[in-house]
């Protein structure tokens, strides 16, 4: 009968934490108190955990409240999202690319699109690219919105005030993008060559409106924290990605915009209409825990800036292409093909390899966050154990892009 | 103050026609895939010290490596390399075909640091195993988990998967 009061058999990931320690032990780097081996603990944080934001698992070891190792481990959450490419169309396979990174679902959906518009040789219409742009920068917004709340939510001095402000915002993004293709957060709106509906009726003046209102509103979040001195002892000088840490391991988006390199995809390897787009790529210098948080505060901004320019350059016209009324069987021709789109959390690239079917033969997403959470063990060896809590947080990590 | 991008631009197909010359002993089928990535092949044994010297190279210089990709071609099986270059803000992919009665291949962890998950996700769905990799486990699927779920030949089973 199984013992449930038994110990459990540590798992590989464990073993090589104990390892590592049993290493430093024989390299001379042990315990300073005499009759114990070491003074290091090895923790469990998560994969249920509520800082973690999702299924992520961190072996943590511990000296006193010093994080001297971690190991990731990841894979809760994996849904086999690339081998279910192998059985279903091109066609069929868009609303599984929502559900990978579920936070920014539109962003995570046009990679895709694109891709496979750039290997089959289509061309969407410009009316469909602009509303692309807007959906876009509106999941952004939401996004952002979602990040730095939950992150101001794990340092504890303003409890979850920023979460209630940034939620009860976001609803009216959210509001606004489920007029658009009836869904909240799994959309299913883009199609190859264009989208699934155009705009619905007075939905311009709606957008325009909030976009009157969300600068107010930021600098409204910002007001709530900026000057607490609390929340500015926990982020400045924390968690500092340096440019070579950006080099080394790929860092891409706001973290590597937060350490002074103005990387966006949208500018360095434009896409769609945004070199007809007027905005800046928002960059910090330091790098820490602060810089990453003001980054997206001033994205936001800058999305809704795109998203007025936008509206007001909306051409008329179709959203689908004419010729491909029912896109539901394309099938490329052989050969493959990578795209980079700026998520909110960097370089979400899809790479797909086609046989000339209508199946994708070999499918690989290209996770930012997959890229920046393998930085973890550096970034958080030598921190406090609190601090590593608020790092993880201003990095933004979600595990439905990580684990696939 | 910060990582400049692009500040020695060149054309896609000079850099394809100096990365064929340069390496002409290692890489082959060098190809120009529009708007911004150039192809290559590159030979099995030789992608340690070609990855380093792409890596050094002064005027290109892949410094970044963006993902590793497994792919199974039937026959055989590829290990795909996509790295960047900030100095002309263009992209290199690099094909290595792995046998599938032998499939390893070194790694290149420790000439791009971010190779390390990448390859274990590629051993992990397509069974390439990375010779000298520091910690070479599966990262996705559990540590029990039996085959590697991306070969076209892969059959699922109960006793595949013994703790689910």
């Amino acid at each position: 009968m199984l013992d449930q009061f038994a110990t459990p058999e540590p798992d590989e990931a464990v073993k090589l934490a104990l390892r590592r320690i049993e290493e430093s032990t024989a390299r001379g780097e042990g315990s300073d108190v005499e009759g114990l081996a070491f003074n290091e603990v090895v923790v469990n944080m998560g994969p249920q955990h509520p800082s973690t934001h999702g299924v992520l698992r961190l072996v943590v070891t511990l000296d006193g409240e010093l994080v001297k190792d971690v190991i990731p481990v990841i894979g809760y959450l994996h849904r086999c999202k690339e081998k279910l490419a192998e059985k279903r169309t091109y066609f069929q396979y868009i609303p599984i690319v929502d559900r990978t990174e579920y936070v920014a679902g539109m962003n995570c959906e046009w990679g895709y699109v694109m891709t496979v518009e750039k290997l089959a040789g289509i061309r969407p219409t410009r009316r469909a690219e602009f509303i692309r742009v807007i959906m876009a920068e509106l999941n952004r917004i939401a996004s952002h919105q979602v990040a730095v709340g939950t992150f101001t939510a794990d340092l504890a001095p303003l409890g979850t005030a920023m979460v209630f402000y940034m939620f009860r915002d976001r609803e009216y993004i959210l509001d606004l993008l489920e007029e658009v293709s009836g869904a909240r957060m799994m959309f299913n709106y883009f199609r190859f060559g264009g989208l699934r509906y155009d705009l619905p009726d007075g939905w311009v003046e709606k957008c325009r409106g909030l976009m009157k209102r969300l600068p107010k509103l930021i600098d409204e979040y910002e007001s709530l924290v900026q000057d607490n001195a609390i929340f500015l002892q926990r982020c400045v000088g924390k968690g500092v990605i340096s440019q070579q840490d950006v080099i080394d391991y790929g860092i891409t988006g706001p973290c590597a915009r937060a350490s002074g390199v103005a990387h966006d995809l949208r500018r360095t390897r434009p896409y769609s209409v945004y070199p007809e787009l007027d905005f800046e790529v928002c960059t910090e210098s330091h790098g820490d825990v602060f810089d990453r948080y003001q980054v997206r505060m001033q994205e936001m901004r800058e999305s809704v800036k795109i998203i007025e320019q936008a509206l007001d350059m909306l051409p008329k016209g179709p959203v689908q292409l004419g010729s491909l009324r029912a896109p539901y069987v394309i099938t490329p021709p052989p050969g493959e093909c990578y795209t980079g789109q700026e998520n909110p959390r960097g370089e979400y690239g899809t790479y797909i390899v086609s046989d000339g079917s209508r199946y994708p033969y070999r499918l690989k997403f290209r996770d930012p966050c997959f890229c920046n959470l393998q930085l973890f063990p550096k970034l958080l060896s030598g921190n406090k154990i609190a601090d590593a809590v608020a790092i993880s947080g201003s990095v933004d990590l979600v595990l439905g892009g990580i684990d696939r | 103050m910060g990582l400049e991008i692009g500040t020695n631009p060149m054309d896609m197909d000079v850099i394809a026609a100096r990365l064929a010359a340069e390496f002409a002993a290692d890489l082959t089928d060098v190809r120009v895939q529009e708007p911004d990535t150039v192809v290559a092949r590159c030979a099995r044994a030789a992608l340690k010290d070609v990855a380093r010297r792409l890596k050094a190279h002064a005027e290109i210089g892949y410094e970044t490596l963006n993902f590793v990709a497994g792919v199974d071609k039937v026959g055989h099986l590829e290990s795909v390399y996509h790295v960047y270059s900030w100095k002309t803000n263009t992209y290199l992919e690099l094909h290595v075909e792995v046998p599938k009665a032998k499939a390893e291949v070194d790694t290149v962890c420790d000439v791009w640091p971010a190779a390390d998950w990448h390859e274990r996700e590629s051993w992990d769905m397509v069974g390439i195993r990375y010779l000298g990799h520091p910690d070479l486990r599966r990262i996705l699927l559990k540590d029990d988990f039996v085959g590697h779920p991306l070969r076209k030949d892969y059959v699922d089973s109960a006793e595949n998967h013994p703790h689910a």
